[in-house]
């Protein structure tokens, strides 16, 4: 048994019973950890039809096989459940450290079932798992209630924490959980699903070793990523809107490459990419009807990297990050330390409502950390909400007297406040954009720019139609983080995985962005490297350094002494990815029928702007990722003979045990 | 595997007192118990233990050697990558970052901020991704 621990707990929260788990090597070969076995063991478990809401819903947090081993970008854990948002699959992404807080208990995940009467918070100390009253904690923040915990249990050692705060207590859909002070699983909604559970918090202050097969392999693997990930390119700030207007060049496109790219996150975080975005027509302006030009360059100063880093005081890495792209900021005002916004957060509460204003950014980040509430969705709600309001299908009495303007910076904090709160029209809006407009009784859905029901992160599937494909059929919609061509560019899979398409290093965007075999068969490739890599718990900002930059399959092997071929992790992936889909199909998610919202599809087409008569062809590239990956090309189900391939002959309907 | 105590155990209680895991049991002048699920392998109830009473998971006799001369670890910030994987492994919380003062960029570096508490288990050196920990005894450190 090494890299991974072996087991893990079950939590039956209705009846506080703690079992322990143990997992035989073979499930870890076949489904490595992380996302992989979280995924077969919610497949078998979480009964057909089970209300996400419902005490037959688990709520997991799994760690990932190589974090704890001497492997750099190895820091990330998830968050997994059925989705309350969408009704799928659900998974939300994390860094900090609580990752190998998961495994220093001795347990590659714990999983929460049933619910509890009143609230209580799982302790793991030397006495091993306890639930203990929570009733002091319920109503407190996520950073109040990790102060009083941390100081509750942290005599010997510092605990790993996660919690929720206002947004899941009250279950709102679009609620993350917070760890190490605002770090968020913030998507899928699975907040919302512990705080069904009256589940306020875990508490992990274990110190089991991780044990490892070759360690000084992994170490000498590590030396040649180290250096490239902490690599300077002497880029200025003022550069950075620039090069969002010469990436803008409508016709043809550098092959991107990861150096470049950890660069600027590592000297600005997420949050270099600010301006370039907005210029290049990578992030949605005005709810995804607008321009660069609706926010030119003179109003996103105010939001640059420049601006930004003037109130970084330090930067933050998860565990075993080299980069550093996280920060802690300067107190400002009423806002006292706080992690720095993200790209998200800052690009949907400014280009998404053209505000220029960045201490409403600050103040509305930690809010939002705060209360435990996914920015992305709050700021694509509150977006569909201010278009409402111009195209007058919400009256200003309707939004509780608030002047909803674009770019009405106290009137967005108001609402945002609401949201937080279910204070009001809050209350109607507190469970994303979807469930808003319906209870608002909007017909048109233009405004409601989600896929399955999870509003889209600041990345435009206009520009990259990779994002409008990955948004639409991967198991858990609505993701920026599972494919997109730019990614492939970076995450440079030919030169590992024989037969891997390799662009060249100029190329024509819109014929290489074109439904083809080739254009299917890079996506299904990034599925399959995305859940081999979450598998691992590895950061994508890690993976984007290039497959041939980190030796994601070397340390592997070298971690648990596995003598696997990177097609062979590969093929691993695309298991994990099928068994994801399968979980939807038993759930009876009909996979067609997640839609992906049309304006960001380019219908209609725009009409100016880098994405002006551009459209994605949706329907064609998802047949051809359904044929590619062996799914039914119509339906989007895995056809019996792929899921026999993969060694899930007990899936196929009248073979299983 | 873990450590275990011999029947020389005296029940002197030295180890019951450093173990970072609380894995060790027993009455004072009596033979003590290992925990064998607790055990993390740190080696430091064999490093204080005055009667050669605990045997590594190999079966060898551990040494006892002066709180003095065990080994420390030595961090080389010019090939650290701050990613706290070291601080995070330590069973006794003794390494944190520094500040990072006017580094550019702001970011601090692992260092041995309660030495009294190392143990000298050497999870650090073997945790680092890239080779920027050595354990040296404090002489030599």
């Amino acid at each position: 048994m090494t890299a991974y621990m072996g087991k893990v707990l079950w939590v039956d929260l209705s009846t506080g019973d703690f079992t322990e788990e143990t997992i035989p090597e073979e499930l870890y070969k076949k489904y490595l950890s992380g996302i992989g076995l979280a995924a077969h063991l919610l497949f078998e478990r979480i009964p057909a039809g089970a209300d996400p809401m419902g005490p037959e819903n688990i709520l997991g947090f799994v760690s990932g096989l190589l974090t704890g081993t001497p492997s750099l970008f190895s820091g990330r854990w998830m968050a997994v459940g059925k989705s309350p948002l969408t009704g799928t699959w659900g998974d939300a992404n994390c860094g900090g450290y609580f990752s190998l807080s998961i495994k220093k208990c001795g347990y590659d995940g714990i999983f929460f079932s049933g619910a509890a009467d009143q609230p209580v918070y799982l302790f793991i100390g030397p006495g091993g798992p306890e639930l203990r009253d929570a009733a002091d904690l319920w109503g407190l923040d996520t950073m109040a209630t990790e102060t009083i915990l941390r100081e509750r249990h942290g005599e010997k050692r510092m605990p790993g924490v996660a919690c929720i705060g206002e947004a899941g207590e009250k279950q709102s859909l679009i609620a993350g959980i917070s760890h190490d002070y605002g770090r968020m699983a913030a998507r899928s909604g699975l907040g919302a699903v512990m705080g069904s559970k009256n589940l306020k918090a875990l508490v992990l202050t274990g110190a089991q070793p991780v044990r490892l097969a070759d360690p000084a392999r992994m170490r000498e693997l590590g030396k040649r990523p180290g250096k490239l990930a902490r690599f300077r390119i002497p880029l200025p700030a003022w550069a950075m809107s620039t090069l969002g207007k010469v990436l803008r060049n409508p016709l043809l496109s550098l092959r991107m490459d990861g150096v470049l790219y950890l660069s600027i996150l590592r000297k600005w975080g997420t949050v270099g990419l600010n301006q370039t975005s907005v210029e290049w027509g990578d992030a949605p302006i005005k709810n995804w009807a607008g321009t660069y030009q609706d926010f030119p360059s003179v109003v996103s100063d105010k939001v640059s990297p420049a601006v930004v880093s003037n109130w970084e005081a330090q930067k933050y890495h998860c565990l075993a990050c080299p980069l550093g792209c996280g920060g802690t900021m300067k107190p400002n005002g009423e806002i006292p330390v706080s992690h720095k916004p993200e790209y998200e957060t800052t690009l949907a509460f400014s280009g998404m409502l053209l505000n220029d204003d960045w201490d409403s950014i600050m103040l509305i980040n930690d809010l939002l950390n705060r209360a435990g509430m996914d920015s992305i969705s709050a700021g694509g709600t509150v977006a569909a909400v201010m278009e409402w309001v111009e195209k007058g299908l919400l009256s200003r009495a309707d939004v509780d007297g608030l002047d909803l303007g674009w770019g009405n910076t106290e009137e967005i904090v108001a609402l945002v406040r609401k949201m937080i709160a279910r204070e009001g029209i809050g209350d109607l809006l507190a469970d994303g954009v979807r469930q808003a407009r319906r209870r608002l009784r909007i017909e048109d859905r233009t405004a409601e720019v989600t896929a399955g029901g999870s509003e889209l992160a600041m990345h435009d599937p206009r520009l990259d139609p990779g994002f409008g494909l990955h948004a639409g059929v991967e198991p858990t919609p609505g993701r920026h983080t599972t494919g997109a061509f730019v990614y492939y560019d970076m995450y440079r899979l030919w030169t590992r995985i024989p037969g891997a398409p390799r662009p060249p290093l100029l190329y024509n965007k819109k014929v290489s962005y074109e439904p083809s075999a080739e254009s299917a068969k890079k996506s299904v490739l990034m599925s399959c490297f995305t859940n081999f890599y979450n598998g691992l718990g590895i950061c994508m900002f890690g993976a984007l350094l290039g497959a041939d930059r980190l030796p994601l399959f070397e340390w592997t092997n070298a971690a648990t002494g596995w003598d696997f071929s990177s097609a062979a992790y590969l093929e691993t992936g695309r298991r994990i990815q099928t068994l994801r889909q399968m979980f939807n199909i038993k759930q009876g998610v009909r996979p067609v029928e997640i839609r992906v919202n049309a304006r960001a599809l380019g219908m209609p087409p725009m009409k100016r702007g880098p994405h002006k008569a551009l459209q994605v062809d949706l329907a064609v590239l998802r047949e051809n990722y359904w044929s590619e990956i062996g799914w039914d090309h119509e339906s989007g189900v895995p056809k019996a003979e792929t899921l026999r391939g993969l060694g899930l002959s007990a899936l196929v309907e009248g073979e299983g045990a | 595997m873990a450590f275990s105590i011999t029947s020389d155990c005296k029940g002197c209680q030295a180890c019951l007192r450093n173990c970072p895991t609380q894995a060790i049991n027993g009455e004072r002048h009596e033979v003590h118990e290992i925990d064998q699920g607790r055990c993390i392998e740190c080696g430091a109830c064999g490093r204080v233990c005055p009667y050669h009473a605990v045997a590594a998971p190999d079966g060898a006799i551990a040494e006892r050697i002066r709180r003095s001369d065990w080994l420390r670890p030595v961090i080389d910030q010019r090939t650290c990558v701050s990613c706290g994987l070291c601080i995070t492994i330590c069973p006794v919380s003794c390494l944190d970052y520094d500040e990072p003062g006017s580094r550019v960029p702001p970011e601090g570096y692992p260092y041995l901020k309660v030495p009294l508490a190392c143990v000298g288990c050497g999870f650090c050196e073997v945790v680092c991704p890239v080779g920027a920990i050595e354990l040296v005894a404090r002489s030599e450190g």
